[in-house]
């Protein structure tokens, strides 16, 4: 204890002194500092295993609590983290892991490869998206302890992205696999084992998580942090109010508005970003039910979309702190392209789309009128677009309605039981458009589930390209056939695209490396650090 | 006064179990299906594990079958699952009964004897500046919505003068267990219970007034100012016993409220307390939880408006003697 304190400080000053001594011009960069608490926030999770539970609130602090086998960059490449190694065969068809050597879960018992092999059984089982990512993977081999081989029966591209701690984190055999229902065992909340670079401590659901540096992880001197605390905040004003007297170091998913964003910047000691959300690439939407008149008329979509300004939503709605989104995946994507029909903002054209379409305007100016549905989740961005979208339609003689779901509850029963003519609604691509994008195209995906294909869109071209694009390896390839399908989407106005969510990490200027890759505070933090 | 009592608990019980059958009636015509929010937060399900979850929970049954089982649970002590939490709902409301009694119960104590005080002083000098000053503040404090009350002491000091905590029970660093625990919420204590209490407070010195301004005017009190007894005596001994009746009254009718209070104020300090935890059980559907919340606050009010009878009968004997 007493040699590292005291070569903490020398560590730190040696290189400064020899950039002095050589005569270095430019100023020295800043070195990770170890210690220290990293003061965030949470709105509560049921659940700290990532494993059996999609989302922010469980994946956040369970990208700290677990491991996974690879990370993900900036660039969508995969790098090391508790696989040193990995080879693919020729054929795509098995991919070979080799587990860092020594590396042990947060009571000591070691890593092997039997705990890759359960972990990849339990998300596959468990998980929401689990047979979306790992549907083809047929078996998994465990040779010896540090060697896991994962054989599949046809091509998955997006493997790698799927291994990171948030979708595939690596749980204790020896604790989950006693016979117990994994999704409710009652360790994924009471004296957690994970195998990541921070322990639980403390974990009182309705006050704070505490996590402590996992003084034995894998990755040799890190994590730079002493302790995460994650208080329980619902309330987005409350937190705000909490960054801006420095009562919080760092939120992700801050749920904060673009005009929250100007007056936290404004303070001198915050920063507000809206990188590193591309791996989950929130995209907004207008969703009409496609089944009934008058939406099942693409001159009526056309209509609609023709008569509102998304522009106009992103810069003066949003304070110019989003994108317009022109399709169904998000411009963080490597999948993404601008290159789609586009549609220009122009109320007399709408107006005459609808006399087309066998919808003229009445004697007292009025064409039809439809109910849109407002989720109750994501009001601060859905209550201003549905606004804007009934004023914009009512200059065209269409009387727009808006019903404002009570709960989430009311909301997912409207639209899972096709119940509902149009909703403001949005949803998470994730890493690989398989598990986030197909969902809301494929045929045979028409179901009674929320974030389905609810509007019920079906066409065997698309249909075609979703399939071949799901197992197709040679990465251009699987652009040009991503880039085929955003056409197609945005051909059909299967949905009319709003701009994409103002979602925004804030962390105060003493945060450093704070997470930066495409998956961002859902990645580990292990190379945080806080100055001074 | 034992008989009566214990014909007082006993009607109790029964209004208990007519709340419990109202609640869950009421909670089961209501809109929404607890197994699609499950699966929303889930990020979709299949319909075959729709109707898994839907089994596993009892939720297939018909209405009677399910409400006599939940009844038949609860007389064995048993207050059902959450299906959010997946934990007892016993276990979800004991740890977090304590913050809101905190809260709740401080507050209520805080508005009863200031608000009494300030009512008392300003009856006794009707047109004074410190009656109409307690008058403006009860206005304020009454018409002010709670959560507006909430972020403006917040916004004042929390951030302007930044002397409180913005919200939270403890602060992040702070050891649980120790001493410096307890004086940390306590500090973390004080904006909460100023909002919550601001209405109550307006309430109880505008009731305390008008009720001292009554007796005050009465023979008896004139006969103790005639018979030459000092003021303190007068006031304090004479008056003040008779006039405290209906703010002991409205004080056990009003406990309820307070609760629901909570509600909004926890919401905005990120206050760990019941009030939290009913917010999203609405929201998320989770009705054995919220069921659970109701029935240990409608027993909560229950037992304070025992204790308010015992207390009214000890202050005023001629209702013992009844």
């Amino acid at each position: 204890m007493f040699k590292s304190n005291f070569m903490r400080p020398l560590s730190i000053i040696a290189p400064l002194a020899i950039a002095a001594l050589l005569g270095a011009a430019t100023a020295p960069l800043a070195e990770p500092q170890s210690g220290g608490t990293l003061n965030t926030t949470t709105t509560g999770y049921r659940t700290l295993n990532p494993g059996v539970q999609s989302g922010a609130a469980t994946g956040v602090p369970g990208s700290q609590i677990f491991a996974g086998l690879v990370l993900i960059d900036e660039d969508y490449k995969a790098t090391p983290y508790l696989a040193e190694s990995w080879s693919v065969s020729d054929d795509n068809l098995s991919y070979s892991f080799k587990l860092v050597q020594g590396a042990k879960f947060h009571d000591g018992k070691p890593i092997t490869s039997a705990d890759v092999a359960f972990s990849l059984d339990t998300v596959k089982t468990n998980h929401p998206f689990g047979k979306a990512m790992f549907g083809n993977v047929a078996s998994v081999e465990t040779p010896d302890p540090s060697t896991v081989v994962f054989q599949l029966s046809a091509p998955i591209p997006g493997l790698l992205l799927s291994l990171e701690p948030l979708l595939m984190p690596i749980l204790p055999k020896h604790v989950y696999g006693d016979g117990q229902e994994v999704k409710k065992h009652p360790r994924n909340m009471e004296n957690v084992v994970g195998s990541g670079p921070f322990k639980v401590a403390e974990n009182v659901p309705a006050e704070r998580l505490v996590l402590v540096k996992n003084e034995e992880f894998f990755i040799k001197d890190r994590p730079y942090l002493d302790k995460l605390v994650f208080s329980v905040v619902k309330d987005s004003l409350t937190r705000v109010l909490m960054m801006e007297k420095g009562e919080i170091d760092y939120i992700g998913f801050s749920g904060i508005r673009p005009t929250d964003a100007e007056r936290l910047e404004k303070t001198g000691n915050l920063t507000v970003t809206t990188e590193g959300y591309g791996a989950i690439g929130y995209i907004h939407y207008l969703e009409l039910n496609l089944r009934d008149k008058p939406f099942n008329d693409r001159k009526v979509r056309e209509a609609l979309a023709t008569a509102i300004d998304t522009n106009f939503i992103a810069k003066i709605l949003f304070g110019g702190r989003t994108t317009v989104g022109t399709g169904p995946l998000h411009t963080g994507s490597v999948f993404y392209t601008s290159d789609v029909p586009s549609i220009t903002a122009d109320l007399d054209k709408a107006a005459k789309l609808l006399d087309e379409a066998g919808y003229p305007a009445g004697a007292n100016g009025e064409r039809f009128s439809f109910t849109l549905d407002i989720p109750s989740w994501a009001k601060q961005a859905h209550v201003p677009m549905a606004e804007y979208t009934q004023s914009q339609l009512g200059k065209i003689g269409v009387k727009v309605e808006l019903r404002q779901a009570p709960d989430f509850g009311t909301w997912v029963k409207r639209i899972s039981s096709f119940d509902y003519q149009a909703t403001m609604n949005g949803s998470f691509n994730y890493p690989d458009p398989v598990i986030g994008v197909h969902r809301h195209f494929d045929c045979d995906n028409i179901r009674n589930v929320i974030w389905s294909n609810t509007q019920g869109y079906c066409d065997p071209a698309m249909d075609a390209m979703l399939d071949a694009a799901a197992v197709e390896t040679d990465l251009d390839k699987r652009k040009a056939t991503y880039a085929e399908i955003q056409r197609k989407a945005a051909e059909d106005l299967v949905f009319i695209y709003m701009p994409q969510d103002f979602t925004a990490t804030v962390y105060s200027k003493k945060v450093g490396n704070p997470p930066a890759s495409v998956f961002g505070p859902l990645a580990p933090w292990h190379e945080v650090y806080l100055k001074n | 006064m034992v008989k009566s009592l214990s014909k007082r608990i006993g009607n109790a019980v029964a209004l208990l179990l007519a709340v419990l059958i109202l609640n869950f009636t009421l909670i089961h015509i209501a809109p929404g299906d607890p197994v699609e929010v499950l699966a929303g937060e889930m990020g979709g399900a299949t319909p075959e594990l729709l109707a898994e979850i839907r089994a596993s929970f009892g939720l297939d049954q018909p209405f009677h079958v399910q409400l006599l089982t939940y009844l038949g649970n609860v007389l064995q002590g048993d207050l059902g699952y959450s299906y959010y939490y997946d934990m007892p709902v016993t276990n979800l409301i004991l740890e977090r009964i304590g913050a809101t009694l905190l809260l709740v119960v401080t507050a209520l104590l805080f508005a009863l004897f200031i608000g009494t005080a300030l009512g008392i002083a300003s009856a006794q000098k009707r047109n004074s500046f410190l009656s109409h000053l307690v008058t403006v503040i009860s206005l304020a404090g009454f018409s002010a919505p709670v959560f507006w009350v909430g972020i403006m002491l917040i916004l004042l000091f929390a951030v302007a003068i930044p002397i409180l905590p913005v919200a939270g029970m403890v602060s992040a660093d702070t050891p649980s267990g120790s001493f410096a625990y307890i004086l940390d919420v306590a500090r973390h204590l004080v904006l909460p219970v100023l909002t919550l209490a601001s209405i109550y407070l307006a309430f109880y010195s505008r009731l305390s007034r008008a009720s001292m301004l009554e007796v005050l005017e009465s023979d008896y009190v004139r006969t103790a100012r005639a018979k030459g007894l000092s003021r303190f005596l007068v006031v304090y001994k004479h008056a003040l016993r008779n006039a405290i009746l209906p703010v002991v009254t409205f004080a056990g009718l009003q406990f309820a409220q307070v609760i629901s209070g909570a509600v909004l104020v926890e919401t905005v300090f990120a206050w760990p307390g019941l009030g939290t935890l009913a917010f999203e059980s609405i929201l998320r559907r989770d009705s054995p939880t919220l069921l659970g919340i109701l029935f240990f606050s409608a027993l909560l009010v229950l037992i304070v408006n025992i204790l308010i009878d015992i207390t009214y009968r000890l202050i005023d004997p001629r209702i013992s003697a009844k």
